[in-house]
């Protein structure tokens, strides 16, 4: 036995306890992913994204979930710096827990050295997940300013007992105060029988948690009907943080068919990226592991294309980003105008598209990913007396839906859209026609 | 060191029993670590050779919670959630150790019995 006996090992121990026990997961790694060093936070999260520990290949692990990590690094030219901060990784719900939300990781990469880097790890599902809430309150107070809608509003104590009710909140319901008072705020709930939405009780909870909860639903009238609304309940007052002391409640109703944005619209404002009107990352990743279950099911095969704009950071550094913008507007018209309703095109970030392609066949997914192609290179962006053209570059995979996930899908083809850019770009490869190990 | 298969005090035949009746010497000379558990999870028994293996001296490890301060990398359900869950439990598992942040291959044995006064986790490097 060493006994620890001069101040530099005792510096060195303590230095290792105070990394050792970090909240924050930490991975030093070479330029090929093998792991050094790792605290135990980090390996509780790798563990988390399948069978990672055993290949001690932090490449290996993430590149499933985030095949752009390779590039990022890859493309990185200097000795040292920082490759991206709070890279977030949508791992998508783990398949054990039904009801959980969505895990989403945040990555950090620097690097210290010619051969070495460093990476942290942080799971931030719960900010991600309390972000989108509030996207979706900031659309919906945002449509709420817009226009001269009408709106109720009604009071509630802390155990759900209607206090007040004002005007238009008693021209909507058809009740008068008298009607109401006293009574628990339910009576204004009319759901569908049988419904599997939160009844207004389990909502109430929820605000009492978050602040505010937000809903689409039934609300009753006097004499038995029912109109259609939204319905946001906001906590009351000063919440007393340490004594989690609620003094009450306002319900605000809004008949829908006075809401000057439809459904529809607000959906769009959540799920799309508002420069190209593509669907955005975090929501792509929804509807993409939905179609590949549902492709499972019928035992179909599924096709995934990712498209990369060739030169982009060229169009960006010479003509400026506002142009970069048009290039990416472009593109996006292009795509989908080739698409229609044949797959799910999203934005994945940067100049990086993709489209998914349900129940498609190696065949006709070279046509359209040849489509693509062809519709991106004749596109041409007026920059005063300059035409500017672009080009992209495309890989593709098709696989067995009930064989694949969606992260090994979008590894197969971001390998072949690597090998696309390395074998001169402006072209489509298939990711069965290069080796697996690319 | 004699082949593991034929050492009724290997890695993989050793019983609780035995691991709670060896001596000190015989218990230090064992090719793999050895950690036992007090009921409320404080390390009472650190042999030499995981001391030697894991790089921490005995006076460091033994008294401290072992989940919680010594060895986080296995507080999680793949470890430590088994002692808290089972009554009994006797399980070989392949692991990935983050002791003093770096990763080392192992297989775990995990020993938990009514009979026996400690928990002992048995650590067999790769």
């Amino acid at each position: 036995m060493t006994d620890i006996t001069t101040d530099v090992e005792r510096e060195h121990s303590e230095l290792l306890q105070f990394l050792y026990a970090c909240p924050v997961g930490l991975i030093q790694a070479d330029m090929n992913g093998r792991m050094t060093m790792l605290n135990p936070v980090a390996m509780q999260l790798l563990h988390r994204l399948g069978n990672a520990s055993a290949s001690m290949n932090v490449f290996a692990a993430l590149e499933g979930y985030a095949p752009e990590l390779r590039n990022m690094i890859t493309s990185f030219s200097g000795n040292n710096g920082q490759i991206c901060q709070g890279h977030r990784i949508h791992v998508g719900r783990p398949a054990s827990h039904g009801n959980s939300i969505p895990m989403v990781l945040a990555c950090t990469l620097v690097k210290l050295g010619p051969v070495s880097l460093m990476a942290t790890l942080e799971d931030v599902s719960e900010q991600v997940a309390q972000e989108q809430r509030l996207k979706q309150a900031d659309a919906w107070f945002a449509s709420f300013l817009n226009g001269a809608d009408e709106y109720g509003v009604v009071a509630i104590d802390a155990d759900g007992r209607i206090q007040a009710l004002d005007p238009v909140a008693r021209q909507q319901t058809g009740f008068e105060e008298g009607d109401l008072v006293g009574a628990h705020v339910q009576v204004l709930d009319n759901p569908d029988p049988g419904s599997a939405s939160m009844n207004i009780t389990e909502e109430i909870e929820v605000a009492r948690r978050d602040g505010w909860h937000l809903t689409e639903g039934w609300c009753a009238k006097r004499g038995g009907s029912r109109y259609r609304c939204q319905r946001l309940i906001c906590v009351r007052g000063k919440m007393e943080v340490a004594a989690q002391i609620v003094p009450g409640y306002t319900v605000i109703l809004r008949p829908l068919s006075h809401v000057g944005m439809d459904a529809d619209q607000l959906r769009r404002r959540l799920t799309t990226d508002l420069l190209t009107g593509a669907y955005n990352r975090a929501h792509f990743f929804d509807v993409a592991e939905e179609e590949i279950r549902r492709c499972a099911q019928r035992d179909n095969a599924v096709g995934l294309i990712c498209i990369d704009i060739d030169h982009f950071k060229t169009v960006n550094d010479t003509h400026g980003h506002a142009v970069g913008d048009l290039v990416l507007k472009a593109v996006a018209e292009a795509c989908m105008g080739v698409l229609r309703s044949s797959g799910t095109f999203a934005r994945l970030g940067g100049e990086e598209f993709t489209a998914l392609l349900p129940s498609s066949d190696p065949s006709t997914t070279i046509e359209i990913a040849e489509r693509l192609r062809a519709a991106i290179a004749v596109i041409s962006v007026r920059i005063g007396e300059l035409d500017l053209r672009v080009t992209a570059s495309l890989g593709f995979a098709v696989r067995m839906a009930a064989t694949v996930s969606l992260a090994e899908l979008m590894q197969h083809a971001d390998r072949a859209l690597y090998a696309a850019k390395r074998s001169g770009r402006d072209r489509v490869v298939d990711s069965d026609a290069i080796p697996a190990a690319a | 060191m004699s082949n593991d298969d034929d050492n009724p005090l290997g890695f993989s035949q050793v019983s609780l029993m035995e691991l709670d009746c060896l001596d000190p010497a015989t218990r230090n000379a064992l090719p793999y670590g050895i950690v036992g558990l007090s009921a409320d999870g404080f390390v009472e028994v650190y042999n030499d050779t995981e001391s030697r293996l894991a790089g921490l001296s005995q006076d460091s490890v033994i008294g401290t919670h072992y989940f919680s301060t010594t060895a986080q990398c296995m507080n999680n359900f793949m470890v430590a959630q088994h002692f808290e869950d089972e009554a009994t439990l006797d399980l070989t598992i392949d692991y990935v150790l983050t002791l003093r942040m770096r990763p080392t291959p192992v297989r775990l044995r995990l020993l938990k019995g009514s009979g026996s006064p400690r928990d002992y986790i048995l650590i067999q490097r790769l």
